[in-house]
């Protein structure tokens, strides 16, 4: 039969953001998949070499919306460790609770998009309800629905009142129902399961070879997550489970963001019921001539930061890589053989995220 | 934090010795306890060994960063690779000076080099040896290769945007077509 090649993109329906795909094809079979990116490069790695520590806070919070506070979280914590800063208890606590809260309304959205590229429309809008909530708690307690900018250099911006942590518990009530029967869903429901389960499969030995992260990394059996293997924030103090599953295809993927939402809901509450009284910011002394690292786990996977600063109030080099970066190479791995009409439903199951990965 | 240290020997070991003749060693452990380790390796020829010495280990290539050293005058850059390695983050850093100005490719090690390279080869102009795929990642081929090594005059870069010169340009043509 005969090859031939198909565009896919950059601007698609089913593409949130655009990339754009070269497909070989033979009849209906994808033989090999080639990518081109770039159309949402900004520069901002540029950009954070001409402005102040403050400044880059406010500017890595917006690489990316659906993991904006991890960029902004983990920035921080790459500032603090070049100053050797060590940030109040409170201040600690509220920062991890920010970054669960945040988890658990962008697994939320990945898997309400994956519905709603199955064409199960219904569910789509089901699964989005469900995340308004959520949307509606950052709100209230933050004042914002994507960009929350809780974090600062040396702590958290917004300091909560006893009132909103009881709101956070009242809402993480309706939360958590809902989310189960989302789950039910999701893995007994014929069409969904028709289309996810074997498909895009990333074999562990290429998940490893690729260094993928987060939830790719994890639905394919291997046990990766910043917060586990190498604590941060409140982490070491609190009880949660590190999941897996090891069918590594889009439906395993999709069991890891629908069972990681429920670590997070008891990562929230122990937060709720832990956060210790006392001051949320502490000042930034001195910027010395150094270099550093910081990581986190965000929604999608390890982020890492690297600072460089040369004694001024801007730093010489700030680069940051998240984890789509690794994850787009996997796609090459998961849609070779399969069908023209699963690309977009493999894809999304990357939980891709252009506008990081590009910068 | 001598304890996250002694996890490390295998590593700290085998890639110390690659940097006894002018490079650096030192240690450092964050807030957390976490440990990173800090490696200014002889010569950029040396970072093949060092990096099948972590593969041997079992590290994961996390990051590559380019950066130029001096904003005007001297070429010198530096480029540092972060590992992470039993919770531990290796961090090793070449120098490019006229003498070594190019670093060889870790691809072959590590398939996830391959994003890194081609970008601080199409932002920072940085020669990597043998790289297999050495096409653009994010930037069109038009545009310069190294875009972040050069400095542009304020003058070009604004493009007439703040004297009149912008708007002279425009009125002459103007006048030329009609």
């Amino acid at each position: 039969m005969n090859t031939y090649t198909l565009p896919l993109g950059p601007v698609h329906v089913a593409l949130e953001e655009p990339v754009y795909f070269n497909l070989t094809v033979e009849g209906e079979t994808v033989r090999n998949v080639n990518l081109t990116s770039g159309h949402v490069h900004r520069g901002m790695e540029a950009m954070a070499a001409q402005r102040n520590f403050v400044q880059n806070a406010t500017l890595t919070e917006r690489v990316c919306s659906l993991c904006s506070n991890s960029h902004s979280f983990t920035y921080c914590m790459a500032v603090e460790n070049v100053t050797g800063l060590t940030i109040p208890r409170r201040a600690i606590f509220l920062r991890t609770m920010a970054e669960e809260i945040k988890r658990i309304a962008s697994h939320l959205f990945n898997t309400a998009i994956q519905a709603h590229i199955i064409g199960f429309k219904s569910l789509f809008m089901h699964t989005m309800e469900v995340r308004e909530m959520v949307q509606d708690l950052k709100e209230t307690v933050y004042g914002n629905r994507m960009n929350l900018a809780q974090n600062c250099i040396g702590g958290v911006k917004c300091d909560l009142t006893p009132e909103k942590f009881t709101y956070i518990l009242g809402v993480l009530e309706k939360v958590e129902p809902a989310v189960d029967e989302l789950r039910e869903i999701f893995a007994t429901n014929s069409m969904v399961i028709g289309r996810t389960k074997g498909l895009g499969l990333l074999p562990k030995a290429d998940a490893l070879r690729l260094g993928v992260v987060g939830p790719v990394a994890r639905g394919s059996g291997v046990a990766i997550d910043v917060r586990k293997n190498s604590p941060y924030a409140a982490f070491p103090e609190l009880k949660f489970n590190m999941i897996t599953h090891d069918d590594c295809c889009i439906y395993s993927r999709t069991r890891v963001r629908l069972d990681e939402i429920f670590e997070s809901i008891g990562l929230v509450r122990q937060c709720c019921r832990m956060t210790p009284e006392g001051p949320t910011t502490k000042h930034l002394q001195r910027v010395p001539v150094d270099e550093a690292c910081a990581r986190s786990e965000a929604p999608r996977g390890e982020v890492f930061y690297f600072i460089r600063t040369y004694g001024t109030d801007v730093p010489q080099r700030l680069k940051w890589r998240v984890p789509s970066y690794m994850n787009w190479e996997a796609l090459g791995v998961m849609m070779k053989d399969c069908k023209v009409a699963d690309v977009a439903l493999i894809t999304n199951s990357i939980d891709p995220c252009v506008s990081c990965t590009e910068r | 934090m001598q304890d996250t240290l002694r996890d490390n020997t295998y590593i700290t070991k085998n890639i110390a010795v690659l940097c006894a003749n002018g490079g650096d060693v030192r240690h450092s452990t964050d807030a957390f306890s976490n440990p990173f380790h800090w490696f200014t390796l002889d010569n950029p020829r040396l970072l093949t060994k060092a990096a099948e010495a972590l593969r041997n280990a079992g590290a994961r290539l996390c990051m590559i960063t380019a950066y130029n050293t001096r904003q005007l005058g001297d070429p010198m850059q530096q480029v540092c690779y972060h590992f992470e390695c039993e919770r531990a983050i290796i961090n090793i850093t070449v120098i490019l000076n006229g003498e070594w100005p190019t670093v060889p490719s870790i691809t072959p090690l590590f398939a996830n080099a391959d994003w890194h390279e081609r970008e601080m080869m199409e932002l920072y102009g940085i020669a990597v040896a043998n790289q297999p795929n050495p096409r653009r990642l994010f930037l069109d081929e038009e545009l310069d290769q190294g875009l972040l090594k050069n400095s542009v005059p304020l003058s070009v870069m604004m493009n007439g945007a703040s004297s009149s010169a912008l708007w002279e340009r425009i009125l002459s043509d103007k006048g030329a077509a009609s």
